[in-house]
């Protein structure tokens, strides 16, 4: 999902940066100081996840993880994904540097959208949260895929066709990361649920029953 | 919080367990001549070949000189149309693409003047040996230029397994210490985020 160098035309470029640094802006006015460390594990998740490669076809995909650093950081997964991918950019050279803004938009934009949609159920009994967790893991990359779908238009045609392989070639990513996603959740609401969104929500309405 | 902090170990180990067997996201095209003819390698980084990916050829002032697509092996050669630096680029689909710049100079310099004896011009790959042909009956009439040529071409031979070797060997992969790098940097911004909040907290006391 990482865009190289020369692909995108130049207000696309431009676009993704504009986005990709009002997102940023948000998320790091969002995140309080208390949740830097998390963020900054979660940074380095996605940043080694992207070395974890499952062979498509002609191409390879590799694991994303922008749902579960969505979920668990909400607008702040922008400055996470941002210095992930700047990292990756400069250390792998994946993606790069002109092309960081539209990368960190076909990643982040869709990890803080699943947040909002499925942050709010996880904390559900499971017949609830099970699915809102797997969607939000799938659904990530899945949007994810169609935002690089749309940015490949412009140069590469039609946006039917591009999307439509990239979408097919990230459907195994897509099961894996709602199955990863599905174990996160489960292992933290034991482990730590303070961690996950809607928990001081889950607490208050708890004590009042 | 111990029990998150073995989970995270685990997943940490699985991560290495997986890496030896992991393909990069990038691609990389690498280009060598012999003689006149370029030959083109493309793959994925960890090594899996780009087959049917686009390979456009530009001249130096950008003009599209042909295109053409890899097979199953990820190789692609042509025969150069001119002697001229050549920008490979290959594109592999789903915004992956990336170049390489051939110099003229790599082209087989000694290629576009005329080679008087028909040994030298035949295909460089060719395992004829020109020494025994060549030498023992033209040795008096051979001219620098000749001699120039007989040696590039043998040169030629001699280096193609070295840069067959260079071609396999320029996509290792991220190191380890890449790896560990970027996770240094992270836990550096982390430290610089913690010592902006105590030195808030400090100044408020």
């Amino acid at each position: 999902m990482h865009i190289s160098e020369g692909v995108l035309s130049g207000p696309v470029l431009v676009a993704g940066a504009a986005v990709a640094l009002a997102g940023t802006a948000a998320g790091l006015k969002k995140l309080e100081l208390d949740r830097v460390a998390q963020a900054g594990m979660l940074s380095a998740a996605f940043f080694v996840a992207s070395l974890i490669h499952v062979p498509v076809g002609p191409s390879s995909v590799h694991l994303i993880l922008n749902g579960i650093v969505g979920l668990l950081l909400g607008w702040a997964a922008f400055p996470a994904i941002l210095t992930a991918l700047l990292l990756q950019a400069m250390m792998f050279q994946y993606g790069g540097i002109t092309t960081l803004g539209v990368n960190t938009v076909i990643m982040a934009l869709p990890a803080v959208v699943c947040y909002h949609l499925f942050g709010p159920f996880v904390l559900k009994p499971s017949r609830v949260a099970v699915p809102a967790a797997f969607a939000c893991g799938a659904g990530s990359v899945l949007m994810g895929a169609v935002l690089a779908g749309v940015s490949l238009m412009f140069t590469e045609g039609s946006f039917l066709e591009v999307a439509g392989l990239v979408v097919t070639a990230h459907l195994p990513v897509m099961v894996i990361e709602g199955v990863v996603t599905v174990f996160c959740v489960a292992f933290l609401k034991k482990v730590k649920p303070e961690m996950l969104p809607g928990y001081d929500a889950a607490v208050l309405q708890r004590t009042k029953n | 919080m111990k029990r998150l902090l073995t989970g995270l170990a685990l997943a940490w180990l699985c991560c290495f367990a997986v890496l030896p067997a992991a393909h990069a996201h990038k691609v990389t095209v690498f280009a060598w001549a012999e003689g006149d003819r370029v030959f083109t390698e493309s793959k994925f980084s960890g090594g899996k070949m780009v087959k049917a990916g686009k390979i456009d050829v530009f001249d130096s002032s950008g003009n599209l000189l042909l295109e053409g697509r890899t097979d199953d092996n990820g190789a692609f050669d042509f025969k150069a149309p001119e002697i001229t630096d050549l920008k490979i680029v290959l594109t592999a689909g789903m915004g992956h693409q990336n170049s390489w710049l051939l110099s003229a100079a790599e082209l087989g310099e000694g290629e576009p003047m005329p080679v008087a004896t028909p040994d030298t011009r035949s295909e460089p790959v060719v395992l004829e040996t020109p020494q025994e042909k060549v030498t023992p009956e033209a040795l008096p009439g051979l001219t620098a230029r000749e001699i120039e040529a007989i040696v590039s071409r043998q040169l030629e031979q001699k280096i193609t397994p070295l840069t067959r070797m260079v071609a396999a060997s320029q996509e290792k992969g991220p190191t380890l210490s890449d790896i560990f790098g970027g996770i240094g940097y992270i836990i550096g911004l982390v430290g610089l985020g913690a010592y902006v909040r105590y030195r808030k907290d400090s100044r408020r006391s």
